[in-house]
């Protein structure tokens, strides 16, 4: 029976090589829809390993960018009294320092190259002591940064479980140094540059900087000393503070006021971080939202335009049905036969667009747009197969239903 | 003749409601997507009321030094814009500016963040802005570092209930500045002039950006003539190879060319070559054909279907003419006729759609003050895309019925 309906096909093959066409078209249009739609969702049931109730960012512009040892210890200086004055007022119950935070715009990334040649790409981020505490970032082994790291003759280092994971194994990492070596490829080392020994001293359970639909991965955090003896180290971008429950949203202008009257060159911006974090979800969900409609619509047309070609394919060959009709063919075996038709080209489309979608995680993507052949790229890939069968048998059913409606006497001699 | 085949192709098209509706329901919809995409663009980069010289104007708003391990990609900082841009010959004029930056006021326990923008008098003389009351700030308030602003219409509402606002103050980022104009809102995709209050550069709160190579500033550079524009490119480029740059160690060479906006709208493409002077627009043009390809091959496909399918649907209509004569040109000429015909409907559907659509983007608020209009230049776009959408998916439509066997085509169809 297949065989036979698959050589009626070929007979008419111009016309259903093009809608096999598009039927591939519109699966991997669907399939991109639904793999990002589905990352989303999956990303969102990940921990994100911070709570940000009550807590407000305000976001600091020097005006001035430079790697004078000068004006850094000015800054140093000026942060430090400007910590201390926040961290005074009676509303305020923690502050703390950070180079990027939560729901922020700013991305610090780095990439370490581990001996053997193994390149371990991670989010960074370098913090004060407080972080923790204001965060309630749980911590899974180990301990955090504190003062006990002030004589430490090497630096401390946080990962994060999946970091620790990808570089320990199953070791246990706490006390470990990530072993690294300089990339050849990056020329003669600088002899100023000492070379670090990153001493692992804790891991915690996880950091989503990016908020709830960002995808989980490597991210380290290391210490931030405004009074520390090293005047290389980079300045905070940002102070965190978590207010006392009750504090009014007015509150902003006395924090701006406050921080201006100690550092009356700079600029800053206070923002809820709750604020931040809807601005950051708009970021991610509106390109999705984009593209879902855009999508949708498309699918629309292609539903309305298969199910008219195959329309006047069945009006086509209402001969052909009435004579399997006077030859006693029942009514559901023609329609089935017109749904079945249906089925092997989608079929078809379907098995040349895996077989190409297949070859995408292999694709040496960014890692941010790295595809995983993981359990989300399957699901992705069973939704969209069962969503495009769907599509195209609803698409068929009317015009089977047309192709059984004539009685086969007049669909003999039907023009 | 041609009146004649224009009743056929609406009879045809009125007989069969449901495939003519199909047709155009996908024509209009992807001339609806494509159309918004063009007003956007247009919008953002086409000649404009605040910037009526933009043919004459080059910019410079992205500069990257590189050495053999480092890259440093941002805005030029204003020392060296200042130190080479200047007495470029063939400039008319010459104006520095920073980009705008959200700035923060507290009015009355209320918060209203605008965006600011440093700019000096000749930004003024560049660009048209229509005032509403007062004027600009000219040089000598840049030059003694005078605290005043303009602002825009909707800054004057919100710290001045709409009431007449010069002569009075304003606070913003902790500066207090007094208003000596206020002109109509621009809108956000305008970036060149886009801001809501405007105020001399000299008033920073430090004089640090005096210093700095890379920072956050734009040149503006009017050319005295059409012909004056690659002239002016090359000489600041060369200027540009001299240049002193920061951390000799680590960067030897500067680009930051002087272009058409578009061109440096090119230069922000994320998989341009940064390090390359010279023009990318034709690599910005060859990725948004490529991305409207892409986009149109689903609606093609599915057009091309539907015009097969009624084709099939007139092979006996056909077999006559062929029987009687008709050359294949004339009947392939007929079908591309009616399908271009269709096309146009379906496009002034889409225009229509578009803009229901483009109302909706400027009321969501996510391009401040923008103001969409689909003006002659756009519609000329999209009759222009119709056009050639209709003609990609009915010529091999047409193609085949050209092949008919006029034998079986009487017969009432040949499936083959």
């Amino acid at each position: 029976m297949t065989r036979h309906l698959l050589r009626l096909i070929w007979n008419r093959k111009r016309q259903n090589f093009l809608l096999t066409l598009e039927i591939f078209f519109s699966f991997v249009t669907l399939f991109g829809v639904v793999l990002f739609a589905m990352q989303y969702a999956n990303n969102a049931r990940q921990p994100l390993g911070y709570e940000i109730d009550r807590v407000w960012s305000l976001s600091v512009d020097t005006k001035e960018s430079s790697d004078d040892p000068e004006v850094k210890t000015r800054h140093r200086e000026t942060y430090r009294q400007l910590l201390t004055a926040l961290r005074e007022l009676p509303q305020i119950e923690v502050a703390a320092g950070a180079f990027t935070g939560p729901y922020a715009n700013s991305n610090w990334g780095g990439a370490i190259r581990l001996v053997g040649g193994r390149k371990v790409e991670h989010g960074f981020n370098r913090v004060t002591d407080d972080f923790l505490e204001l965060f309630h970032v749980p911590l899974v082994a180990g301990r955090w940064f504190s003062r006990e790291d002030d004589a430490a003759t090497w630096t401390p280092v946080v990962l994060n479980r999946h970091m620790a994971q990808e570089i320990f194994g199953d070791q246990n990492p706490i006390g470990q140094i990530i072993k690294d070596e300089r990339d050849p490829n990056d020329g003669p080392p600088d002899p100023n540059d000492k070379p670090e020994v990153r001493r692992v001293i804790g891991v915690v359970e996880e950091f989503r900087q990016n908020g709830e639909l960002s995808t989980a991965g490597n991210y380290s955090f290391g210490r931030m000393r405004l009074d520390g003896p090293d005047p290389k180290a980079a300045l905070p971008d940002r102070i965190f503070v978590r207010v006392k429950a009750g504090t009014p949203a007015a509150f902003e202008e006395t924090l701006v006021k406050r921080a201006m009257a100690v550092a009356t060159d700079w600029s800053f911006e206070v923002q809820p971080l709750d604020t931040m974090r809807q601005d950051k979800l708009r970021q991610y969900a509106i390109p999705l939202l984009v593209i879902a409609i855009i999508a949708l619509f498309l699918l629309l047309m292609v539903a309305l335009g298969l199910t008219g070609v195959v329309w006047q394919g069945v009006t086509q060959r209402i001969r052909e049905f009435g004579l399997r009709r006077a030859k006693g063919a029942t009514i559901v075996a023609v329609r089935r036969q017109v749904l079945i038709e249906m089925v092997i080209m989608t079929s078809l489309a379907v098995a040349a667009a895996v077989i190409l979608l297949g070859q995408l995680p292999l694709l040496p993507l960014p890692s941010e747009m790295q595809i995983v052949a993981g359990p989300v790229f399957l699901a992705s890939l069973a939704v969209s197969v069962a969503a495009i069968y769907l599509l195209t048998l609803a698409c068929g059913w009317y015009p089977s239903r047309l192709a059984t409606r004539i009685e086969p006497a007049e669909a003999l001699h039907y023009e | 003749m041609f009146n004649h085949y224009l009743s056929l192709a609406v009879k045809v098209l009125l007989r069969r409601k449901f495939f003519t509706f199909i047709s155009l329901f996908g024509i209009s919809f992807t001339l609806l997507v494509l159309t918004v995409v063009t007003a956007l663009f247009d919008h953002s980069f086409g000649p404009d009321a605040t910037e009526p010289r933009q043919d004459r104007s080059m910019y410079v708003d992205r500069a990257v030094m590189y050495g053999p391990h480092s890259t440093w990609s941002s805005s030029p900082g204003f020392k060296l814009l200042d130190e080479h841009a200047r007495d470029l010959p063939g400039v008319e004029r010459l104006s520095l500016y920073e980009g705008d930056r959200t700035v923060h006021s507290y009015v009355d326990g209320r918060k209203i963040s605008s965006a600011l923008k440093r700019t000096d008098a000749e930004f003024w003389k560049i660009l048209d802005f229509t005032f509403l009351e007062g004027g600009p700030y000219g040089t000598p308030d840049v030059a003694e570092a005078r605290f005043v602003a303009v602002i825009n219409a909707r800054t004057r509402e919100r710290f001045f209930d709409g009431k007449p606002a010069v002569g009075r103050w304003l606070e913003a980022d902790g500066q207090r500045f007094q208003v000596i104009g206020v002109v109509e809102d621009v809108s956000e995709l305008r970036q060149v002039p886009y801001a809501e209050i405007w105020v001399p550069y000299t008033t920073a709160k430090t004089d640090a950006y005096k210093r700095e190579v890379m920072g956050d500033w734009n040149a503006i550079a009017l050319a005295s003539t059409k012909a004056a524009m690659p002239g002016i490119h090359d000489e600041f480029n060369s200027r540009l190879r001299r240049a002193e740059l920061p951390e000799p160690k680590h960067y030897e060479a500067i680009v930051a060319p002087f272009e058409t906006k578009f061109e440096s709208f090119a230069r922000n493409m994320p998989t341009t070559d940064r390090k390359n002077p010279d023009s990318q627009v034709w690599r910005l043009i060859g990725l948004l054909t490529g991305l409207a390809l892409l986009f149109v091959l689903i609606p093609t496909v599915n057009l091309v279907n539907i015009n097969i399918s009624r084709i099939m649907e007139r092979a006996s209509e056909i077999g006559v003419r062929k029987a009687f004569g008709a050359p294949a040109r004339t009947l392939v000429g007929q079908f591309l006729l009616e399908n271009v015909l269709l096309t146009l409907v379906g496009a002034l559907g889409g225009f229509l759609l578009s803009l229901l659509t483009l109302r909706i983007i400027e009321r969501s608020g996510v391009f401040a003050y923008a103001h969409f209009t689909l003006n002659p230049r756009v519609f000329a776009y999209g009759v222009g895309l119709a056009i050639l959408f209709g003609l990609i998916s009915g010529v091999y439509p047409a193609w085949r019925m050209s092949r008919l066997n006029p034998v079986e085509a009487l017969k009432g169809g040949s499936s083959r």
